[in-house]
């Protein structure tokens, strides 16, 4: 679904944001990017979603290569992925249901399709019953459940995440954890970034490791760190929000 | 839907930055008048002078007793002259032609003439080699027999002419001046527009929209604002076009150009606004709209 061949980036200036990177995940996988912040799983996901173009190295997402796809062509990649962000990314002029909605009418999906698909994933996320209400009038998780309502409402065959839960208190990253695992049991691939151990932990899936902008440890049912065996959960007072 | 959506991103986009649309209309407004009252002065000098045109200087009018092989004999004749670059023959139907031309805007003079066509006489029109040198010329057309009556180009048309040039020449800097200050507002009202709009656009270039999809209601943005400068300018111009036409106007028969004639150029002006605009959209949006 997702192959990096020899992915190298770097920065105007000579910052290198990730060198040496290959890696391969299978349709339906669900992976953990981990590494403290600067060790470029931000730039990992901005290459995927060919917001950035590597230096060198080929990237194939869902059987296209990508790095050498034409400007016309990269609405059309997008819309086979799905994204979430740490901040949630919503307009705060519309409401729940005009946010989801909007995903779908900018890509230019028929009204009676908006019209279905926008209330059965606001059900899937738990937010039916909050469809009218605006951003700022819903906490931080309900938040980011319209975000990933609206990163899945076009049934992508991949979802990518970056931090989704760097801005929620442990308990809040739990439920949206759980939702995320049931976008994966749909069949789509999930890749999500983090430096939450306690979630890496308790999920147990597959874990690729990053320091440096190299892939240091790519284990599958695998723990933050590398110790961390088979499920020490790290309490709720070491997850470190200051980190980026 | 999409149509709908476009219209109403380029329309709340407008009204987002109402005071630097209002400048950037006004300059249109003032660089598209100046162009359609360039047009509108150049056709009222154009029909002053009509006869001057394309360098005649010197028109010899004929008696009407001339069969066409004496008026070909003097054609030739002429030619063979100093100083003679060319010399056409203008038949009374030509003369009719023109009769109507410069007074289109009073039929009763025209009816007179249509009844007796013969009261305009045909004529053998002129260009010297040199525009000014055509004393010569004059002087022995005079007293050339068949010919009743010699009219020159006097110095007030060729200084009028010339003047004119000057005016143009003028009136075309302050355009091209006015016009890239349009286009640079027009860019900034669209810069602006970006920039209020950029968590949106965000989203949408993450959700996949087209990127025509994300470009067009800032192009048409422009546009808008373009078309409205235009229609300003028209409206604006439209209703001083006579005072300006007679202003200008060497002839004591100054007169507004004819309506078909204003509609054409106002499409025309609605066209170049539209187009400013355009320009001034892509500008704004260089750069700033990549995927």
């Amino acid at each position: 679904m997702i192959r990096l061949q020899d992915v190298a980036k770097v920065y105007d200036g000579g910052t290198v944001a990730v060198r040496d990177v290959d890696l391969e995940i299978s349709k339906g996988e669900f992976v953990f990017l981990v590494g403290p912040s600067g060790s470029g799983k931000s730039t990992l996901i901005r290459l995927m979603l060919r917001q950035e173009l590597p230096s060198s190295g080929s990237i194939w997402v869902a059987g296209k290569e990508i790095t050498s796809l034409p400007g016309w062509k990269i609405p059309l990649l997008r819309r086979s992925i799905g994204t979430v962000f740490q901040d949630f990314k919503l307009l705060p002029s519309k409401t729940v249901h005009e946010n989801v909605a909007f995903a779908l009418e900018v890509i230019g999906r028929p009204k009676h399709v908006i019209r279905s698909q926008v209330p059965q994933v606001l059900k899937l996320v738990g937010l039916a019953a909050k469809a009218d209400r605006l951003p700022n009038q819903l906490s931080g998780g309900e938040q980011q459940r319209v975000s990933i309502a609206r990163a899945f409402v076009n049934r992508p065959l991949i979802l990518l995440a970056d931090e989704p839960t760097g801005n929620l208190d442990p308990a809040t990253s739990v439920g949206i954890m759980r939702l995320l695992d049931r976008i994966n049991r749909t069949g789509t691939t999930v890749v999500m970034a983090t430096h939450d151990h306690a979630i890496v932990d308790a999920m147990r899936r597959r874990v690729v490791a990053l320091e440096r902008g190299r892939v240091i440890r790519d284990q599958s049912r695998g723990a933050y760190q590398m110790g961390d065996d088979p499920v020490s959960v790290a309490p709720a007072a070491d997850h470190d929000l200051i980190e980026g | 839907m999409r149509l709908q959506y476009i219209l109403e991103q380029a329309i709340s986009n407008l009204r987002r930055n109402i005071l630097v649309v209002f400048a950037a209309v006004v300059v249109v407004v003032v660089m598209l008048s100046l162009v359609f009252g360039t047009i509108i002065i150049r056709w009222s000098i154009d029909r002053d002078i009509i006869q001057w045109d394309d360098n005649v200087r010197v028109i010899a009018f004929l008696n009407d007793d001339l069969s066409i092989e004496e008026i070909n004999v003097m054609q030739a004749d002429i030619q063979g002259w100093d100083h003679v670059d060319e010399v056409i023959y203008f038949t009374k139907t030509q003369a009719l032609e023109e009769f109507r031309e410069i007074f289109f805007d009073q039929p009763s003079l025209i009816d007179v003439v249509e009844e007796d066509p013969s009261i305009l006489p045909a004529s053998l029109r002129v260009k010297p080699t040199v525009a000014a040198d055509y004393s010569t010329i004059r002087d022995r057309l005079v007293v050339m027999p068949g010919v009743y009556h010699v009219s020159a180009a006097e110095e007030a048309i060729d200084s009028l002419v010339a003047r004119a040039g000057t005016m143009r020449g003028f009136a075309l800097w302050f355009i091209i001046i006015l016009g890239t200050a349009a286009v640079v507002l027009i860019a900034n009202t669209i810069r602006l527009a970006i920039f209020a709009r950029r968590d949106e656009i965000g989203i949408m270039k993450l959700v996949g929209a087209g990127n025509w999809f994300v470009r067009v209601p800032f192009l048409l943005e422009g546009v808008i604002e373009g078309m409205i400068g235009a229609v300003l300018a028209v409206a604006l111009v439209w209703s001083f076009a006579g005072p300006i036409a007679e202003l200008l106007s060497m002839a004591s028969n100054a007169a507004n150009p004819p309506q078909s004639f204003m509609i054409r150029q106002a499409v025309l002006l609605l066209g170049f606004g539209a187009g400013t605009g355009l320009l001034g959209s892509a500008f704004g949006m260089w750069g700033f709209l990549r995927d």
